[in-house]
């Protein structure tokens, strides 16, 4: 406001004073038109007022020519007519001298005066136009009477001339010095006059010289803030902008607009506009509404700041690589206030998303720390042994469900049976862990199930599909981790017998990294944690994969029972191993290799079938066998399903031999399976059960007898963790 | 009150009407109320309730609940301001989202106070609403 007022008050001076200087310049420049006006009447007068000086005696001496020719009796015609051109001139330029404004000299009244009584007596003689002589031979030539008379009137006139040519001739004179006198004063002013103007250009041109530099002053004051706004808009972090009472963006705003809102047309832009296409149609409505009320007499500051619901925005857009990018946006509005009520409406925004972010990931982190500690307390009332067990077959399951994700798939149909089958396994593992009061396993394991019954419910299914499922198993596993950890700090505070505390403490296995088949992308790959307690006795695994037998008995409607002997034997170092195999094993069996109820009794064979499993330590190392009495394996199928795999030609098919063709098994890839169904054949996963076995140095074989049996044995080499076997 | 007779500038009493479904909200707001120029001139239940009461009382200041049954506060605040523009009307609801705040605001409420609230926000939200 003080700078807008001193700016006005400058304007006001600077018009002011080049007004008035103007003014003057003018006057003097009229005032300087009439005084040269006047001078060059009184020049003229003086030039016919010098001229006139001479008259009189002129006059005078014309009259005494006159008079002498009249008396010789002369030709006097030239000397009047003389007489009477200088009369007449004399008498015309007093006239114009008296008609040129000098009408007020008295020299000049004076000189009229005597003119005046002059000219009467000089009219006569002039005037004379008769014959002044008569010719007679007697007198010779004598004046005729007119002559006569003519002769007297000039004798008169020349008395009157030698009493007044003088003092008329010395008012002339009189007049004409006046008006020199006259010409120098007005001179004099003129030049004074002159010098004012000058005095007053001058000044002119120093007042506009001076605001011309005050102007520029201010002319770069103002660039200079220009400049500064700019910078400021430039690099300010929020989005700036003014609202007008239509809603419109003004023409000045700040950078940070361009990258939150990835446009820069806003300049005449409405807020409706802004926001349009990033935001749901009820918001943009309540934003709408909201900047409405902004403008009117209800609006207090506080009370629109409390309502704005514009204060954390979530807006969608693109990010310029194709897909869509969530931000918060943070508005908020200043009304700037003018003479008439609000003048504009001051628009901030300000991009929150990473403060929100945040935020989230605090409230997760809390849901999660509250999470542990429901799980410790949950926890702390399960029985330590039961807890185990739960672990133990819940993994067991997720690696099973791990087998369900390797197999591949390509149809519809094949897609549909792996899900049915995720969703057995997932199920049963929720039902124990809510079983046991572990509700934060029972929430990841429901979540899970509620992605695989979304993905059933897809028209179309593909691989891509099981990636979401493959990352949220990752995420349970690596929660069922957390628990195993959990369980044994647990245990160690609680402080129990040390044959628990040990067997709680050794809790801890190596996941196996997961593989999956090639339909569903990996997952990263669960980092194994061997150093969180030495692997546990297979023969703690026992109750888990006999309710594992359980469960995959009753899903395939099948009966079998599951016997096991040695598994205490197994040595440390081998456990993990054996335990994969066993599961890889035990679902093969249940799945493919015995036959439901029905069609073994219609071979007559116990409806009952048995899955053995023996472990023991021979000579030179330990064997583990592994029988079903189900179906077996054809040599033939083996053959006829490697070569529609193209490993091999039909010749070398048709050359191999009963144990070569059982070997095809163990190749990466071999399966019966031609399409997928799950029953169709054996083998699945055989090549991963026999790499591990190779892997320790063992060997792996297979004998069988189609509709009796299939028995897998494993030679493990003696262990040098052998004697450390786990307590049971 | 100094502060409170400053905000009322000397005038003369203010007649206030409490409209909320709940019984126990009512004789909260009633009790809060510090103000000695605001005179209680009655209480509604409901929308309707209060467009009867207007008629009888012709209150100066209303607070108003959002979720009523029969006439919600949302109608009735168009109504009471259609009734009598100089009217002012504070939202005193437990709907915390703007959207509603907004839609209030645009019927003509002039204050909005999220439930729960203390003695201090509701006499310093009544205060505003009568500068």
């Amino acid at each position: 406001m003080t700078v807008a007022g001193t700016e006005r008050r400058r304007q006001l001076a600077t018009a002011f004073i080049g007004t008035a200087l103007t003014l003057v310049m003018g006057a003097v420049l009229i005032w300087g038109f009439h005084l040269a006006t006047n001078m060059r009447a009184n020049i003229t007068a003086l030039q016919s007022a010098s001229a006139l000086q001479n008259y009189p005696e002129e006059i005078a001496h014309q009259l005494n020519t006159l008079r002498d020719r009249l008396e010789v009796r002369a030709y006097s015609g030239q000397a009047l007519s003389d007489l009477q051109a200088t009369v007449t001139r004399f008498d015309q330029e007093l006239k114009k001298i008296n008609t040129g404004g000098n009408s007020e000299s008295p020299q000049l009244d004076r000189a009229l005066l005597l003119w005046h009584q002059y000219r009467p007596v000089l009219d006569p003689v002039v005037a004379f136009a008769g014959q002044p002589y008569v010719e007679s031979d007697s007198a010779g030539s004598a004046l005729s009477r007119e002559g006569r008379k003519h002769y007297a009137e000039v004798k008169q006139a020349q008395l009157f001339a030698a009493d007044n040519a003088r003092p008329l001739q010395a008012q002339l004179a009189s007049l004409a010095s006046t008006l020199q006198h006259s010409s120098s004063d007005a001179a004099d002013h003129l030049r004074g006059l002159l010098f004012v103007g000058v005095i007053a250009a001058l000044m002119l041109a120093g007042a506009a010289a001076w605001f011309q530099r005050a102007r520029n002053r201010q002319e770069r004051v103002a660039r200079d803030a220009t400049e500064q706004t700019r910078d400021i808009l430039k690099t300010v972090r929020e989005g700036f902008f003014l609202l007008d009472a239509n809603y419109r963006i003004g023409s000045v705003w700040s950078e940070a607009l361009t990258r939150m809102f990835s446009r820069n047309d806003f300049a005449g832009l409405s807020f409706e506009e802004l926001l349009q296409n990033l935001v749901p149609a009820a918001t943009l409505s309540t934003a709408t509404k909201y900047i409405k009320l902004l403008w009117g007499d209800r609006a207090h500051e506080n009370l629109m700041k409390s309502i704005n619901p514009l204060g954390q925005l979530e807006i969608t857009m693109d990010n310029g690589h194709g897909s869509k990018e969530t931000r918060y946006l943070q508005f908020d509005f200043h009304r700037v206030m003018g003479p008439e009520g609000v003048k504009h409406v001051l628009c901030s925004v300000g991009d929150i998303t990473s403060s929100v972010l945040l935020a989230r990931e605090l409230h997760d982190s809390q849901e999660n720390a509250n999470q542990q500690l429901d799980m410790m307390l949950g926890m702390m009332h399960v029985d330590p042994l039961q807890l185990v067990s739960f672990l133990d077959t819940a993994e067991t399951g997720l690696k099973l469900v791990n087998t369900i994700l390797r197999e591949p798939a390509r149809t519809d149909a094949e897609f549909r049976k792996k899900l049915n089958g995720l969703f057995r396994e997932m199920h049963s593992i929720k039902g124990e862990a809510s079983a046991l009061n572990l509700k934060s396993i029972a929430s990841r394991v429901h979540s899970l199930e509620d992605m695989v019954s979304d993905c059933k419910k897809r028209p179309e299914l593909s691989g891509n599909d099981f990636l979401p499922l493959v990352l949220k198993l990752d995420d349970l596993l690596a929660h069922l981790r957390g628990v195993r950890e959990m369980a044994s700090r647990l245990t160690a505070i609680k402080d129990t017998p040390a044959g628990i505390a040990a067997q709680t403490a050794t809790l801890s296995t190596t996941m196996p990294s997961m593989k999956l088949s090639a339909a569903t992308p990996a997952p990263p790959a669960p980092v194994a944690t061997p150093e969180r307690g030495a692997p546990r006795s297979v023969e703690d695994l026992r109750p888990a994969l006999q309710s594992m037998a359980e469960r995959l008995a009753h899903d395939h409607s099948k009966r079998f029972k599951l016997t096991m002997a040695g598994l205490s034997e197994v040595p440390t170092a081998y456990s993990a191993t054996i335990k994969d195999c066993l599961i890889q094993m035990l679902r093969n069996a249940a799945v493919h290799g015995i036959e439901s109820p029905d069609v073994r009794q219609a071979n007559t064979k116990d409806a009952e079938g048995t899955v053995r499993v023996e472990f023991r330590k021979i000579s030179d190392g330990y064997e583990l066998v592994f029988e079903d009495d189900g179906v077996g394996i054809a040599p033939d199928s083996l053959r006829t399903a490697a070569v529609r795999k193209q490993m091999i030609t039909e010749e070398e098919a048709a050359g191999m031999d009963t144990r070569a063709t059982m070997a095809l098994i163990f190749r990466p890839g071999f399966t019966t399976q031609d399409g997928v169904s799950m029953d169709a054949g054996r083998g699945v996963g055989m090549d991963v059960v026999a790499r591990s076995v190779y892997a320790l140095g063992g060997k792996i074989g297979v004998s069988t007898h189609p509709g009796r049996f299939t028995r897998f044995k494993i030679v493990l080499p003696p262990s040098e963790a052998a004697s450390s076997t786990a307590v049971a | 009150m100094s502060t409170n007779s400053a905000t009322f500038n000397g005038k003369r009493s203010f007649k206030l009407m409490i409209v909320d479904d709940s019984n126990i909200m009512r004789r909260r707001i009633e009790r809060s109320n510090k103000f000695e120029e605001l005179e209680l001139v009655g209480t509604a239940g409901n929308g309707e309730e209060a467009l009867e009461l207007f008629g009888k009382t012709d209150p100066d200041v209303v607070t108003m609940d959002l979720t009523m049954p029969r006439m919600d506060g949302i109608e009735c605040i168009g109504r009471l301001v259609a009734l009598k523009p100089s009217i002012r009307i504070l939202v005193v609801s437990a709907l915390a989202d703007k959207a509603t705040a907004v839609e209030a605001m645009e019927k003509g409420a002039n204050g909005f106070l999220n439930k729960p609230f203390t003695d201090r926000q509701l006499n310093e939200a009544i205060a505003e609403l009568m500068r």
